[in-house]
């Protein structure tokens, strides 16, 4: 019985990295379309984006098995509830950077206009994503606690792009532009909170302290 | 062991006690019972004597022993008796060894008293005035003799329990004591008990075997081990739930993941969209390849399903560093995107104004216009087409062609003077200096790396630049200089400029004519002859290239 229980568990464990490796992958593919101006990846981000969701249901569909037919307690019960919060998570963070994709594939964002550097804003919350799935493979506090840190410089970043944007708004005639990366900024920012959450979910199943 | 022991030699005692005691009491009971009927009668007898002879007085003063006596009337009525009253006492003429006596003057018997349980034995012998003396004595039976021997039984019983018991232990000690001291390493080497030495024999060979088999199987591991430690392609075994069971240096090396991942599921290690993929494939035993990129460059995981008969037992995995490849192919791929790409818009060029001079429509005063564009093109198409021919050739190596001893002062002054008219067209000037410098190559394709460097010199130069060509001649080697005050190159195109049609700035190529071979021919050129090319540029102060032939 236990053993089986064990097996479903590690089967969750499973799941979860996939699902976590394929936001990683969203939000790195869309990143890069962002930093190189081009537009070629957004059709790979929408179906890792549909894939993600269809992963979601499924893992909430597990949990809610275990949670049934297993009544676990303690340790186990952490696992799975902080799991069931997680791919809520997840899923936002797969969200987000479909929208990401969107914006891009429109278009009107190239390398020339990158004077923010919303390229590294971009590569702070992809690292931060790959970091939380990272705390969460390894069980491990430490990174789940410096990602939560590594959330201020996301943060400062779209402090300093938003202070920047208003700039452009009132010197320049592309407001279109100043608007969708504004869009991008607080979608990145967005993705930075949700890592900032699984790293949260992951101290919370280790410790059970939130 | 001991306990079995302990409980065989309590049996043994107790049985052999047991039997002994049997023996003696039954023997010695008969014995016993024949003295005391013997000293009955004789007692019976004296009494008796006595009796006639004293009469009535005897009984008087007589002292009670062990003896019971009776003098019973002719009649069977108790005269006298020394244990109880005889008047009290009922008629004892119905009594056996009375009735014996009576007849026949002496009577015996012995009767059991259930109640005392003992047994009486009677003897009784008629006086000659027909009276009857009869005197009886207790006789112990069997189970009251028993009932008290059974103290000492008893003792004996503990102490025969207590002995068994100290020889268990004793035998036992002795017995398994050179089975502890037994040298299980080395079996044979014990010497003393020969009950053991077929044990003994049987423990070498076996160990021997074991040792046989150990040594194989860390042989076979370190064979294992040596070649997939060694190489520089990473290796996992996963079982057929894709958990690591075995992971070589160079996979760990490159999934940068530390030993203790073995036992840990493979996603835990290196996780992505291809690898989820790439494990579903190998949970269902199909074969798949899959590139990933990892810190270290491209690679390929090849997954085989490990089967036996019809069961899936796990995968292997391998990890091959294709970023080589990856790169050759997509310079292939560019190559051939732009050979295609040369070679037709000059077709193209052609074609359509060869029709446009077919179907008549272009004014004759402009003919000579269009058949020199024609011309134009037709002879950058060869030497297109030459170049590539030059390079395929250097590429199978030029080892057949015939090498000279050639100046290179002299092949750069003809060079200057060929560039003349295009450099004074571009506005440069060239300049040649240096001394004799006499290497032994093939001319021509000195004279190609010459041409090559100049024409880029001039081409990629501003208005009123300089071209400088310097030739020394040193102790071991030729040195040949071409520096030019030109645009320069950015550092990030630097290292790709010698590959066949890279391009700088791709939108000025078709007005600076070229085929964008010139530097690849350089560069395979200088090879065939062991020189070395080095490169220095500062975007828009110029570049100079430095080509060093060995002697």
């Amino acid at each position: 019985m236990r053993s089986h229980f064990d097996e479903q568990l590690a089967l969750l464990h499973r799941e979860i990295i996939a699902m976590g490796a394929l936001c990683e992958r969203a939000i790195a593919l869309s990143s890069k379309d962002l930093e190189e101006g081009k537009t070629e990846r957004g059709g790979e981000v929408f179906a890792h984006v549909a894939k993600i969701k269809s992963q979601e249901r499924d893992i909430e569909a597990l949990c809610l098995r275990l949670l049934l037919q297993q009544q676990p307690v303690a340790k186990d019960l952490r696992a799975i509830s902080a799991a069931l919060k997680m791919v809520t998570d997840m899923e936002r963070i797969g969200d987000n950077s479909g929208d990401i994709a969107e914006i891009v594939a429109l278009g009107h964002i190239t390398p020339v206009h990158d004077k923010l550097q919303i390229g590294e804003m971009a590569s702070a919350t992809v690292k931060m994503v790959t970091e939380s799935i990272d705390a969460f493979v390894k069980n491990d506090v430490g990174s789940a606690k410096r990602v939560i840190a590594y959330d201020d410089v996301v943060d400062s970043h779209f402090d300093r792009i938003k202070r920047a944007l208003i700039e452009v708004l009132r010197s320049c005639d592309d407001g279109e532009y100043a608007l969708d990366l504004l869009m991008i900024a607080k979608y990145l920012e967005r993705i930075g909170d949700h890592a900032v959450n699984i790293a949260g979910w992951v101290i919370f199943s280790i410790t059970g302290k939130k | 062991m001991k306990k079995r022991i302990f409980r065989s030699l309590c049996f043994t005692a107790f049985g052999v006690f047991a039997a002994c005691a049997a023996l003696f009491f039954f023997v010695l009971y008969d014995y016993f019972g024949e003295v005391q009927q013997n000293r009955l009668q004789m007692q019976t007898e004296l009494a008796a004597h006595a009796l006639t002879r004293e009469g009535k007085n005897y009984f008087e003063g007589l002292p009670r022993t062990a003896y019971r006596m009776t003098w019973i009337a002719p009649d069977g009525k108790v005269l006298f008796d020394d244990r109880f009253a005889a008047e009290k006492m009922d008629d004892h003429g119905d009594r056996e060894e009375i009735k014996t006596a009576l007849a026949v003057g002496e009577g015996e018997s012995s009767r059991y008293s259930p109640t005392l349980m003992e047994r009486y034995l009677y003897c009784a012998k008629r006086l000659p005035d027909g009276s009857v003396l009869r005197l009886s004595l207790a006789h112990s039976t069997v189970p009251a003799l028993l009932l008290g021997l059974l103290p000492y039984l008893a003792v004996i019983a503990v102490v025969t329990f207590i002995f068994s018991l100290f020889l268990a232990s004793r035998l036992t000690e002795r017995a398994v004591a050179p089975l502890n001291e037994l040298d299980l390493d080395d079996p044979l080497a014990n010497d003393g008990c020969d009950e053991l030495a077929p044990l003994l024999h049987r423990l070498d060979s076996q160990q021997r075997q074991i040792k046989g088999q150990q040594e194989k199987l860390a042989q076979k591991q370190k064979e294992f081990e040596t070649v997939t430690e060694n190489m520089s392609e990473g290796i996992v075994l996963l079982n057929k739930k894709g958990c690591i069971l075995s992971i070589n240096k160079a996979a760990l090396r490159l999934l940068d993941t530390e030993p203790s991942c073995v036992g840990r599921h493979f996603s835990e290690v290196a996780r992505g969209p291809q690898i989820s993929a790439l494990l579903a494939n190998g949970e269902a035993a199909l074969r798949d390849e899959k590139r990933i990129e990892l810190p270290a460059g491209t690679f390929g995981l090849h997954l085989s399903p490990v089967v036996s008969g019809e069961e899936l037992l796990g995968s292997v995995l391998l990890l091959l560093d294709v970023t080589e490849k990856e790169k050759a192919e997509q310079l292939r791929r560019e190559f051939t995107a732009n050979v295609s790409h040369e070679l037709k818009t000059p077709l193209q060029t052609i074609a359509g104004a060869a029709e446009l001079l077919a179907k008549g429509i272009v004014k004759e005063e402009d003919r000579k216009d269009f058949y020199l564009r024609i011309f134009e093109e037709a002879r950058r198409m060869s030497r297109l087409v030459e170049d590539i021919l030059r390079l395929a050739h250097l590429d199978e190596g030029a080892n057949d062609m015939k090498r000279e001893a050639t100046d290179l002062l002299a092949l750069a002054k003809e060079m200057a003077q060929a560039l003349e008219q295009e450099a004074a067209e571009a506005q440069v000037s060239v300049s040649v200096s240096g001394e004799r410098a006499v290497v032994l190559g093939v001319p021509q394709l000195l004279r190609s790396i010459l041409f090559n460097l100049c024409d880029n010199a001039v081409k990629y130069n501003r208005r009123g630049g300089k071209v400088t060509v310097i030739v020394h001649d040193e102790e071991k080697s030729c040195t040949l200089i071409v520096a030019d005050t030109g645009i320069g190159i950015p550092p990030q195109h630097r290292e790709r400029i010698f590959e066949r049609f890279y391009r700088v700035d791709k939108s000025r190529s078709k007005e600076l004519g070229g085929t964008g071979l010139g530097l690849s021919i350089v560069k395979h050129a200088a090879r065939a002859h062991n020189a070395v090319i080095d490169l220095k540029s500062t975007e828009g102060g110029g570049t100079t290239v430095r080509v060093v032939f060995p002697k």
